[in-house]
């Protein structure tokens, strides 16, 4: 007779439970809240780099060792999902999922797969599309996302579901801390901000459009600094830009900034600003919202997600200077918003979501797989 | 018969419903509904459903919409006509259900409160509808066996939006116009957009004859519920009538069971009328079923005056026949002129028809028409197209060749290379041993715009690539034809039904006649009708259109039934050679050659517009 057991999901994932940056924090409570779902008895995460966990596992879920290279990955995959016989699998990132729709198959389990942002917009190769297009579940971080993969892919679009990104307990309201204020000379300035890698290879984030910005924001608001927090390779160029454009006293790079002190950088903004096309999605978006603070972001992206479309934060066309500048300007002079807004994603809908779409997309047993 | 329009902001991070958007939506649609307009929204702000009225049936505002049932739970926004309401209604009230007006829309209302989703099979009628279900917090979207309403749909995640038409969606202005290659390669293959595509990647139709419910997690996959494939599949295995008189007997019977159930209304239903068999037995089958005053309503052009493509002088004799009120609207290249702009701004979707239903209609409305019968489905059903004839040959003569591996592709290729250098060879030619040995690739042959290798005449190579690969035209046309009918008559008339007459005549029916807020009624298109003949039709070694003509008691006269078919033909092919405004076609050198079909540089017009 079958068993009538609860799932067991494999996850492939990039990070798991070690990793920083958006990606590996969606990963986080993406697991952990499906290991809290009915009928999902263990999620075991394969991680392919940085194994050892930040924080205690969520219940439910057991992370492996990281593997690397990937033959020998694909082996370990392989050998879990007989091993532990594996109901279901689980691909955090696409450059995974032929792997993942390979191992799927060979156990009969159906696959759901997670796709963030510009990995998923273009057109990838016949393997990774067939790939895709044979998972019973896909679920998108954002609209635009979903859009951009819908594109090219051969996949019925109510198979594609949204399942945006949540923000941390710790990004809450505060009064601005004293210690920024001292640390960076901010005593009655109006302070811009904003976070992100300034990798060369990732020149979309918008922080030369902002300093571009400045000299008119100057004008009408002449007290204003630029904190640019955040390390990388695109640094010397932004700063020769405000260089040139006279605004060295203007524009302060912050550097790098601890995970802790971040919600305080949020805190001692009058606005977060960011007005980028690259955004899968923009989780900082939402961690300056949950601060208390004004968000600028571009309307061309999945930035337009945690702006709801314009009506949680400013949604400019980021290519747009003037409405940039209107924007800005209009933020630094609006009281600080509620810091309620954000709630919207926070995760207690997040878990919720993902059990409705777990229950929708996948079988609630192993049963019914044996079945088929 | 109306337009409807809704929002429902299913996903927790979705904003709530935009009323400003919603009525921009709603409005576009004037046209479908001028004597009323409505809006509801949910308490929460999530749901909102939009309608614009034309009134038929109950005109009291006891009928308008969105209508809520009397324990509020029930929300209906709804497009079309429930043919049978009357006898639905009477078993609803044996069950002990009481009614506030006297509208099929509180029926279909009080029959989902009863039935749920399964109400679905008992609904005789044109439909689309949506309703929304507080108890189950879900939105279910309907639209009917044939496809004569339209219903579309854009999903983008967080948000489901639905409207009658594709450009009332996009008047919202929340909506990606990201094209759709699938939707573009499809008109450019068939001369319509092939269901469920649009040329928008976000917007869809709900297929004919399915339904989808959407609720916290979004749409769910649609479910058929009826497809025309099975119903003449399951329509071979029933038993037929052995002879002629009680074949004649039974087609009479349904026939005017049809025009009888497509006749209720509180306003007077006039009927389109042609030269040919199915608008005039109609007209008779009116009188059969006791109307005494039938306004009828024959497009003329200037052009065609005394020439065999006038359809006036047959029509007019039919007229005096069954004794109408019969108006002759005659058409002239200035009137087209003047409302090309309009035309090709009503047109809700690229399609290289419509333009007879837009001026008889137009002429119907002048007559201070709200409904009109129109014979459309007549070939479908009982065969008269010459593809009843010309498929099944062709696949009978191609089936071998076909067969062998390859041939099919290089013929099509050296034929396509010598095709280049001459007009002489007709670019279907080349298909001919690739696609005509199989029932699908012969009707791609039968009834193609452009041949898959013409594509890259007119769309960018990777729209090709893409909308080919998202289509696949030959698996597409397989898909409505399974499961295949055993007969040769069922083939065609699965694939005349599910793709000539659902994505081009009954599109184009609704875009051209609803832009003169008029309702069209399709007693030929029924699926109680369809579920009566059809075994005789597929049964019988030779059916022809004379069955339909002798089914009024005062059947047509023979000179109508042994015309030649001409079909409903306009002058757009003299138009085309002269109205500043339609050269564009000149830039495509394939459509330049003098034999080029006008239907090609029309469909090229089209796109451009």
């Amino acid at each position: 007779m079958l068993a009538n057991r609860p799932l067991r999901v494999l996850a492939l994932v990039t990070d798991g439970f070690s990793g920083h940056g958006g990606i590996a924090e969606y990963s986080r409570s993406f697991l952990g809240s499906l290991a809290a779902c009915d009928g999902i008895a263990e999620v075991i995460v394969l991680p392919r780099l940085n194994a050892t966990p930040l924080d205690p596992l969520p219940f439910g879920v057991g992370q492996l060792p990281a593997v690397k290279g990937r033959i020998r990955y694909s082996l370990a995959a392989l050998r879990t999902a007989i091993r532990r016989r594996i109901d279901v699998v689980f691909c955090g990132h696409l450059y995974m999922v032929p792997l993942a729709a390979a191992l799927a198959k060979l156990v009969r389990a159906p696959l759901w797969v997670q796709v963030h942002g510009i990995e998923a917009w273009e057109e990838l190769s016949v393997l990774h599309r067939r790939s895709i297009e044979s998972a019973a579940l896909i679920t998108s971080v954002s609209r635009y996302t979903r859009r951009r993969l819908l594109a090219w892919v051969g996949v019925e679009p109510a198979r594609i579901k949204v399942l945006p990104a949540t923000v941390a307990p710790q990004f809450k309201p505060g009064p601005k801390p004293e210690y920024l204020i001292e640390r960076h000379a901010l005593h009655r300035k109006k302070v811009l901000m904003s976070v992100s890698r300034l990798a060369s290879t990732e020149p979309y984030k918008g922080n030369d459009r902002v300093i571009r910005a400045l000299p008119s924001v100057l004008t009408r608001y002449p007290d204003t600094l630029y904190l640019v927090v955040g390390e990388g390779d695109d640094r010397p160029r932004l700063e020769a830009l405000a260089g040139e454009l006279g605004l060295t006293e203007k524009v302060r790079f912050v550097g790098l900034v601890s995970s802790e002190e971040l919600p305080d950088y949020f805190r001692v903004a009058d606005a977060f600003v960011m007005p980028s096309t690259g955004e899968g999605f923009g989780i900082v978006f939402l961690e300056a919202m949950a601060c208390g603070i004004p968000v600028i972001g571009g309307n061309k992206d999945g930035s337009l997600d945690p702006l709801a479309d314009g009506v949680l934060g400013f949604a400019v066309d980021p290519e747009n200077n003037e409405e940039l500048v209107s924007a800005i300007c209009s933020a630094l002079r609006s009281a600080r918003p509620e810091a309620s807004r954000s709630q919207r994603f926070n995760i207690q809908f997040f878990t919720e979501h993902l059990k409705a779409l777990r229950a929708h997309g996948l079988p609630s047993t192993n049963r019914c797989k044996r079945e088929k | 018969m109306c337009g409807i329009a809704g929002i429902y902001a299913y996903h927790y991070a979705a904003n709530e419903v935009d009323r400003t958007e919603l009525r921009q939506i709603r409005d576009h649609m004037a046209q479908r509904g001028p004597d009323g307009l409505g809006e509801w929204y949910s308490s929460d702000d999530r749901v909102g459903f939009g309608h614009r009225r034309l009134t038929i049936i109950d005109l009291s505002e006891r009928a308008a919409q969105p209508m809520v049932s009397a324990d509020g739970k029930l929300v209906l926004t709804f497009n079309g006509e429930i043919y049978n309401y009357r006898e639905l209604r009477a078993s609803l009230e044996a069950r002990g259900r009481t009614f506030r007006s006297e509208s099929d829309t509180e029926v279909l209302l009080q029959l989902y409160a009863e039935k749920g989703v399964a109400m679905v099979h008992e609904l005789r009628g044109m439909f689309a509808f949506a309703l929304w279900d507080a108890d189950k917090a879900g939105l279910l979207l309907v639209r009917d066996p044939y496809g004569i309403k339209p219903l579309y749909y854009a999903d983008d995640g967080w948000t489901l939006r639905f409207a009658s038409q594709v450009k009332a969606l996009l008047n919202g202005g929340k909506i990606s116009r990201n094209p759709e290659p699938a939707g573009w390669v499809g008109f450019c293959l068939f001369g319509s957009v092939p269901e469920p595509f649009t040329t928008f990647q976000e917007i869809r139709a709900v297929p004919a004859g399915s339904t989808i419910w959407v609720d916290r997690v979004g749409p769910h996959e649609v479910k058929q519920y009826f497809s025309i494939a099975e119903a003449y599949s399951r329509a071979e295995a029933a038993s037929a009538p052995a002879c002629d008189q009680e074949m004649q007997l039974r087609v009479h019977e349904a026939l005017l069971d049809s025009v009888r159930h497509h006749l209720v209304a509180d306003v007077p239903v006039g009927a389109f009328l042609s030269s040919g068999v199915d608008s005039g037995a109609l007209v008779g089958l009116m009188r059969d079923a006791g109307q005494r005053d039938i306004q009828t309503v024959t497009l003329a052009f200037e052009e065609f005056r005394g020439k065999p493509e006038d359809e006036a002088p047959l029509a007019a004799e039919i007229a005096a026949r069954y004794d109408t009120r019969h108006a002759t609207r005659v058409v002239t290249k200035e009137e087209f002129r003047t409302d090309l702009p309009k035309i090709l701004d009503s047109m809700d979707q690229p399609t290289i028809d419509g333009l007879n239903t837009w001026f008889v209609s137009k002429a119907a409305h002048e007559l201070g028409l709200k409904v009109a019968i129109s014979g459309l489905g007549g070939d479908e059903l009982f065969g008269g197209y010459p593809s009843f004839r010309d498929i099944p040959l062709c696949v009978r003569a191609m089936a071998f060749p076909a067969r062998i591996p390859l041939l099919g592709e290089l013929a099509r290729r050296l034929l396509t290379q010598v095709g280049k250098s001459s007009d002489v060879i007709n670019p279907k030619a080349a298909g001919l041993l690739k696609y005509g040995g199989d029932y699908p690739g012969a009707y791609l042959l039968r009834r193609g715009l452009l041949m898959p290798w013409e594509l890259e005449d007119v769309l960018g190579k990777d729209t090709i690539r893409l909308g080919l690969r998202r289509l696949k035209p030959i698996r597409h046309i397989e898909a409505l034809l399974t499961p295949r009918p055993s007969t040769r008559f069922g083939k065609v008339a699965v694939l005349e039904s599910a793709l000539y007459m659902r994505n081009q005549l009954l599109r184009d029916t609704d875009w051209a006649s609803m832009a003169h807020s008029l309702e069209v009624r399709v007693p030929l298109v029924d699926v109680e009708l369809l579920r009566r003949l059809a075994p005789t039709l597929t049964q019988r070694k030779w059916i022809s259109k004379s069955v339909l003509a002798n089914s009024p008691r005062l059947p047509l006269p023979t000179a109508i039934i042994e015309r030649p078919k001409t079909g409903f033909v306009t002058p757009i092919h003299k138009w085309l050679q002269t109205d500043a405004r339609l050269q564009h076609w000149r830039q495509v050198p394939a459509f330049a050659v003098p034999k080029c079909a006008w239907a090609r540089r029309w469909a090229y017009e089209v796109a451009a517009a």
